[in-house]
């Protein structure tokens, strides 16, 4: 229990920290509002023609685009980027493990992240004078719970693999829009060839848009809802049991090559 | 002749060796990453975005956009990062040390960016008529690939002048990324020009690729070479516009520079 705690507090203070470090950054300012913006600014254009209950699928979905590229972007790099300060070393010499830190900066990432879904909504709801609801708000709050967990486990997943391969790391350009297409974010991945489809639902970013979309815009029956929040949890403990191999084969082949701080 | 000669070899040293060492450290899984999954998944994204808001029958709309548009991955992100990188890796004082010509050395940094940007449209364009259907037989291919040239040139010349601000501000990528993204809204690759506010269109005529873009729909389309040449001749003269505004920018760093002490301070 005390142990608990120890690393909620711990979570908390790495979370601050981070909150505090990227909120500075150009890039992160960037990813969060400027490019899920000027996304929801074409989508709202483009599907204008759909009427006025598209705006919310357009706002979700466009926040939903500055989740996965902070997601791809920070927290894939939370590791890295603390090799690049110098501090890594000192963080994996303290006594609460690394994997409780780094789940404390991708939590500060995601929520800060959300910031992209309400600047899209304030966008279609201020500028383009859009009535927006959503549709079940209630279980749409959960969806959002549901989301952040899955995202800051997958963000513990990716972490350790850009570290211990840079090739995988130097793809990270390129998996931004793939994602964006592949989980149905703005269009629905029906539009897509067949064989996709299996990709599609491999990815918890999907999940998380079908919860997300289906409780926003309406529409969805409480099955598909209950299964797309089922696959959500499902992914996140997923993730969370693979990211805590990753981190102590991380750790083992930092120690035993002595490139902690090496790239 | 001599000197025109030095200044002839200055450009082409300094544009291969800018051009090698920015891809040396991004070695080639980033150059794949950026220059053809990127490409690729952004041009799928935007014209299935397009064909769910306005019918399969507008593909072309947006593939060719989107094809053009990333004239600007070359054009702004590589040739910024050929300038801010004589700054990032500590070699801007020797430069400015040297009696060489600022205008070789300065445009010579875009110079493999406007072929690498040419490529990298080709490979966009058959991206599409692999992938999404786009029919090019009615093309002229010499009047295609001359309006890729000078989308490309256009872009290059708007990242000269965001290059010198990367010698000037450490947010350039935000700045970069914003400039990147904002094309895709002002230079038509997504919408039509004519459902834009009258204050948007205006803004598109003062930017790179809105009249390339144009241009390369007509041709697809079956335009001739004349019919577009009014509409490239605009987008050269944009593009030596913003190269002059960037060589002026240039030039203004370095005495402001040298003046106070401060050419490789952040």
């Amino acid at each position: 229990m005390i142990k608990l705690s120890v690393y909620a507090r711990a979570i908390l203070a790495s979370a601050e920290m981070s909150f505090r470090e990227t909120m500075t950054d150009g890039f992160v300012v960037f990813g969060i509002f400027v490019q899920p913006l000027i996304i929801a600014i074409l989508g709202l254009w483009m599907l204008r023609d759909r009427g006025g209950d598209y705006a919310i699928f357009v706002v979700v979905g466009s926040g939903l685009t500055g989740l996965w590229s902070s997601l791809l972007f920070i927290s894939g790099n939370s590791i890295t980027h603390e090799r690049w300060t110098g501090t890594l070393e000192t963080l994996v010499g303290v006594p609460t493990p690394l994997g409780v830190i780094v789940f404390g900066k991708n939590l500060a990432n995601v929520l800060q992240s959300m910031g992209s879904m309400a600047v899209s909504y304030l966008l279609a709801s201020l500028l383009f004078g859009y009535p927006l609801t959503v549709a079940e708000p209630l279980l749409f709050g959960i969806s959002l719970i549901l989301t952040v967990i899955a995202f800051v486990s997958f963000g513990l997943v990716i972490a350790p693999i850009f570290v211990m391969n840079p090739d995988v790391q130097r793809w990270q350009n390129g998996l931004e829009f793939p994602v964006y297409i592949l989980a149905g974010f703005l269009f629905p991945i029906a539009l897509l060839p067949g064989w996709t489809t299996p990709i599609s639902y491999l990815l918890a970013p999907y999940w998380a848009a079908q919860a997300l979309h289906l409780t926003s815009s309406g529409g969805g029956t409480q099955t598909q809802i209950l299964v797309s929040w089922g696959m959500l949890l499902f992914f996140s403990m997923i993730y969370i049991f693979v990211s805590r191999v990753l981190f102590r084969v991380m750790l083992r082949k930092a120690r035993i090559e002595a490139t902690l701080g090496l790239e | 002749m001599r000197s025109l000669a030095l200044n002839v070899r200055l450009f082409f040293q300094g544009a291969l060796l800018s051009y090698v060492a920015l891809f040396r450290w991004l070695r080639p899984a980033t150059y794949l990453a950026s220059k053809v999954l990127m490409p690729l998944s952004q041009i799928l994204f935007f014209s299935f975005l397009g064909m769910y808001a306005t019918g399969q029958a507008n593909a072309s709309f947006y593939v060719i956009g989107n094809a053009i548009q990333l004239a600007a991955v070359s054009g702004i992100f590589g040739v910024t990062m050929s300038i801010g990188g004589d700054r990032w890796e500590g070699t801007l004082p020797y430069l400015f040390g040297t009696p060489a010509n600022r205008m070789a050395m300065f445009v010579g940094r875009a110079f493999f960016h406007v072929l690498d940007g040419m490529v990298g449209v080709v490979l966009a364009l058959m991206w599409g008529v692999l992938l999404l259907g786009l029919d090019l037989s009615h093309a002229n291919p010499a009047a295609l690939g001359l309006t890729i040239l000078v989308a490309t040139f256009s872009t290059s010349g708007m990242g000269l002048l965001l290059g010198c601000l990367s010698l000037i501000t450490l947010n350039v990528m935000f700045i970069n990324n914003t400039v990147y993204f904002s094309l895709l809204v002002f230079s038509g690759a997504n919408l039509p020009l004519s459902t834009l506010p009258s204050w948007m269109q205006t803004v598109s005529q003062a930017l790179p690729l809105t009249r390339t873009i144009a241009a390369a729909r007509q041709i697809i389309a079956g335009a001739s070479l004349a019919e577009v040449a009014p509409l490239l001749r605009a987008e050269v003269l944009i593009g030596v516009v913003y190269i002059l505004l960037g060589y002026f920018l240039f030039r203004w760093f370095e005495r402001q520079a040298k003046r106070r002490g401060t050419l490789d301070i952040f």
